[in-house]
């Protein structure tokens, strides 16, 4: 019965989440594309975190996170992505990051960021990018 | 026994008694099962109290189950068995065998010619109804085996009156007219019993569930707080005068403890180290790796006399113990009493604002990434000299993304208006100016990140 009271207590959490964040999945040719929109905040980063440890644990190495209709990412967002993109390269894989708003990329500028992330203009520069380098 | 009465309203006037015997039992069982005896027993807590309770109560119930015996076409039924079945199925066969025996006495008082075989089994039903409570494991064994052991002991009852009563064709004629009516009777009595048993063990387990969960609740809500008085202790419990100058600051954590800090180091030589820094995430991790960063930047502060080197050192050791992709902006400053001259690192922190008199703030921006991001990462030192006047504001990005229920952030604009309105005040009072105008913004809705704020105002040596 306690269990069942937190799960039910997580599966509210859930639902709230995805009111602020929307994470979606897709393949595009070697890569995986994780789409964000909303808000990537303390309370919906996990969310995001979910499907990116799922994916890396699942054995993808090529990953592409568009945030083209990401409208916030607060520094728990920006330790979502740090920690996927060095649990990706430890294996010898590679996340890159496409699609930026102005205001996310300042975002990434002032943490000093843009310095250990590859930022491209749209997914599919960076899908490209993975195929010239095959 | 009249036998004139025509067929019909005597099914009926069966039907309604036979409803108000269910009634009864219903009655008796919510009140029996209500008591604290009961619960205890139910429990497995066993005393010469609580057992004596049941034997008396469900004996009562036997003499009940015989006094209410009712004819259906002539043939007596009753429930005598019902009170030891129950007695034994939740209590054990000391308590069946024994209520058992006061319905048995009572039954001997009635004589007949099944008296012997009616009390004997009366006495048994108690006994194997014991021996099933001891074969499920000690515990009630639920609503089909009861249901089921009820229809079984009244069979076994009218297998003793055919075996013992004599002479057998009367015996026959009674057992024919009367097992099926009893069964069903014993049955039905005994799936209400059980229903409310079972109903109850429910009640109780959910209500113990329940209490855990709560009481767990409680303990992690009293170790957070431990925690929040831990962290806060982690900073300067009050701020160090500096001559010449004024400084205050203030850090509220979202949750009960954040992942926001402030220090203030007082160096040799007169000079003074100030930190501000945000762990990314909030609550209980964050305030662990915040505990972690502010001693390590403490202790390479303190070790280090350049301010890059000191950050430098501090971003190895905290990049070796940030597996989960946890960091740390942090901006770090060395104030030079004397010649006013401020010599920062920032790392990854959102820009501190110098507001000088007659121009508009200018931001202290990055010179290099947040610790913990990068382990061989560089980072750039850079200097300035402030003048009598000039007001420097950190702050962490909790005080400029507090948004209103619309997600409108407060936003950098709003806070260099108000601290330029206000900058002749003193810096806690320029603090108390934003805490307030940031929580109008939200409107009273829960703070949604760490708030932290330092402001350093330059006088006249």
């Amino acid at each position: 019965m306690r269990k069942r009271t937190i799960l039910i207590l997580d599966h509210v959490e859930i639902e709230l989440m995805e009111n602020i964040l929307r994470v979606d999945e897709s393949r595009s040719g070697s890569a995986t594309i994780v789409s964000l929109s909303g808000r990537m905040d303390a309370s919906s980063s996990p969310a995001a975190e979910a499907v990116l440890s799922r994916l890396i644990g699942a054995g993808e190495r090529r990953i592409v996170v568009d945030m083209s209709d990401l409208d916030y990412i607060s520094s728990a967002g920006l330790r979502v992505m740090l920690a996927s993109l060095k649990r990706l390269r430890e294996d010898g894989g590679q996340l890159l990051l496409a699609g930026l708003k102005p205001e996310i990329k300042n975002i990434f500028e002032i943490a000093g960021f843009q310095r250990i992330f590859s930022i491209y203009p749209s997914p599919e520069d960076a899908v490209s990018s993975f195929d010239a380098r095959v | 026994m009249s036998m004139v009465e025509p067929m019909l309203p005597s099914l009926l006037s069966t039907s309604i008694v036979l409803f108000q015997m269910m009634c009864v039992i219903v009655v008796f069982a919510y009140l029996i099962t209500r008591t604290r005896f009961f619960s205890e027993v139910l429990d497995g807590v066993f005393t010469w109290k609580n057992q004596l309770f049941l034997i008396v109560l469900f004996g009562i119930l036997s003499i009940y189950g015989s006094e209410s015996g009712i004819s259906i076409l002539g043939a007596p039924i009753n429930v005598r068995d019902l009170g030891p079945v129950v007695g034994g199925l939740v209590a054990g066969p000391l308590v069946g065998v024994m209520s058992g025996l006061i319905g048995a006495l009572y039954r001997l008082t009635m004589g007949g010619f099944t008296m012997v075989p009616c009390t004997i089994a009366t006495i048994l039903a108690g006994l194997i109804a014991g021996l099933v409570y001891i074969v499920a494991g000690k515990k009630f064994p639920g609503i089909t085996v009861a249901v089921s052991l009820a229809v079984i002991i009244e069979g076994i009852h009218m297998g003793l009156v055919l075996l013992i009563s004599r002479p057998l064709s009367q015996a026959v004629a009674v057992v024919s007219d009367v097992a099926f009516p009893m069964i069903v009777a014993n049955a039905a009595g005994m799936f209400i019993f059980s229903f409310i048993i079972a109903n109850l063990k429910k009640e109780k387990e959910t209500r113990g569930e329940r209490d855990l969960f709560h009481s767990e609740l409680e303990r992690k809500n009293a170790e957070l707080q431990i925690a929040r008085e831990i962290q806060t202790s982690f900073l300067p419990e009050k701020i160090p005068g500096i001559p010449g100058y004024s400084l205050a600051a203030s850090s509220i954590p979202a949750r009960e403890v954040g992942g926001d800090f402030y220090d203030i180091i007082t160096a040799p030589a007169k000079k003074t180290g100030l930190i501000i820094a945000d762990v990314s995430d909030k609550g209980v991790p964050a305030a662990l790796f915040m505990a972690l960063s502010r001693t390590v930047v403490r202790a390479n502060a303190e070790w280090h006399s350049a301010a890059r080197e000191a950050i430098q050192g501090a971003n190895a050791t905290i990049s070796a113990d940030s597996r989960s992709g946890m960091f740390v902006t942090l901006f770090f400053a060395v104030l030079d009493h004397e010649s006013r001259r401020l010599t920062y690192v920032n790392a990854g922190h959102n820009p501190p604002l110098l507001f000088r008199a007659g121009s508009d703030p200018v931001p202290l921006q990055i010179t290099g990434i947040a610790l913990g991001a990068l382990a061989d990462a560089d980072y750039e030192e850079r200097s300035m000299d402030l003048c009598p006047g000039d007001v420097l504001l950190f702050y962490t990005d909790g005080v400029t993304e507090a948004i209103d229920d619309q997600y409108t952030q407060f936003g950098e604009e709003r806070l260099v208006e108000l601290v330029s309105q206000n900058i002749n005040l003193p810096p806690a009072d320029i603090i108390e100016k934003i805490n307030s105008a940031v929580s109008v913004h939200s409107g009273g809705a829960a703070q949604f990140d760490d708030m932290t704020l330092m402001v350093l105002k330059v006088g006249t040596i």
